[in-house]
């Protein structure tokens, strides 16, 4: 009886144990959408960032993309592949207890040229999420702003700005590019005006002071 | 006819003004039959349920009985009807999208929120015959990519919002991002 049970055990566990593994390495379903070239590299790709512990969202996401969009199978497997390193590079700048949406917008700013260091630079001086400083830097480049003089201005306002300022700073910065100002003289006029509302802002939020 | 009642009613009432003497035992002899009477306890009855309820009891149960126990309330817990409604994860906030398309007939917004998936979120004409389209959808804190697709054909950019800088598939798209602060 104990032989029996002990077997029936053993059963048991073998059996979740393979039950698990396949879950584990059943594709995406909405990787279905791909073509039957695109698709296995895709999932494998997919099933490699898993193991490196890297977001595999943002992958599926681009590559569904690709394939809403009509694009070939080389160019979303291209696109899918070079997101993924970004997201391994974003890691190992921002460190282990980035949050996914952190590590994708951080993968968005290193593809727009933004330095590592700046990302690491950025964590260390802001407790809050980096979302939004990172998704602002990606912007600001594309809006035109030299790499430099954006990550200088989100580093210089990223430890006491809120995700609001940072925003509003933006939409100055491109309202003044859009009004014919040079993309780094309209970043440093922002940056002046932006640190002077955020100071502002952290006064009047100081609690027990006139 | 009325005169002997009214002679009545006026003997009735003069017996009533008449003034009484109340004797000054009567407080002390009435107490003192009150006090003779069972106090009634306020709270009598529930302060026995609460006694029956706190009091220990041990109770003799299989294994067998405790995992069917444990099963109940872990099939209980797990069909509970709401368990696939879809709940407002913490941060949600919701986002307009709006685009100027004056000749189109149908216009989808797809992104990374929706799959890509043009049939998921179909915008709505802001008047019958305006040629503006919204939609409105709720975005938890992220960076998005998006992009308006017209006529189930042609890929429109967000001109209110961020360009995507990499445009790998050729077409354009465009960013939003949701914060937190």
């Amino acid at each position: 009886m104990t032989v029996y049970w002990r077997r029936l055990g053993s059963g048991l566990v073998a059996a979740t144990l393979v039950a698990g593994t396949a879950a584990a390495q059943r594709p995406d379903p909405r990787l279905e959408r791909l073509d039957s070239i695109t698709r296995p590299v895709v999932a494998a790709l997919v099933d490699s960032a898993r193991a490196a512990a890297l977001p595999t969202e943002p992958l599926v996401q681009r590559a569904l993309e690709g394939a809403t969009k009509r694009a070939t199978a080389d160019r979303i497997v291209a696109a899918v592949r070079g997101l993924a390193l970004d997201l391994g590079h974003a890691r190992h700048a921002l460190g282990p207890t980035a949050s996914p949406p952190e590590l994708t917008a951080a993968a968005a700013a290193l593809r727009a040229g933004a330095p590592a260091a700046t990302l690491t630079e950025l964590r260390r001086v802001r407790r809050a999420s980096l979302i939004v400083p990172l998704a602002v830097l990606t912007d600001l480049v594309a809006s035109g702003v030299p790499v430099d003089s954006a990550a200088a201005a989100v580093l210089s306002l990223a430890a006491n700005a809120r995700d609001t300022d940072l925003v509003e700073f933006r939409r100055a910065v491109e309202r003044d590019i859009a009004l014919g100002a040079p993309p780094a003289s309209a970043t440093a006029a922002a940056v002046a005006n932006a640190a002077v509302q955020v100071n502002a802002g952290a006064r009047q939020q100081r609690p027990g002071r006139p | 006819m009325f005169e002997p009642d009214e002679e009545l009613i006026a003997r009735v009432v003069q017996q009533l003004r008449r003034p009484v003497t109340v004797d000054s035992g009567l407080d002390a002899r009435v107490m003192a039959q009150v006090g003779r009477f069972p106090a009634h306890r306020v709270g009598g009855t529930a302060r026995a349920a609460w006694r029956w309820l706190t009091r220990p009891r041990m109770v003799r149960l299989s294994p067998l009985g405790g995992l069917a126990i444990a099963a109940a309330f872990a099939i209980v817990a797990l069909a509970r009807p709401d368990r696939y409604s879809r709940t407002a994860p913490a941060g949600e906030r919701e986002f307009g999208f709006v685009v100027v398309a004056p000749r189109a007939a149908t216009v989808s917004l797809v992104g990374d929120f929706n799959d890509w998936d043009a049939a998921r979120t179909p915008m709505q004409r802001a008047g019958k015959q305006a040629s503006v389209w919204t939609a409105v959808l709720p975005l938890t804190p992220g960076r998005y990519r998006y992009a308006f697709l017209v006529d189930g054909v042609s890929w429109l950019a967000d001109p209110a919002a961020p360009a995507a800088r990499d445009d790998e598939f050729g077409t354009p798209s465009s960013v939003v991002t949701v914060g937190g602060s």
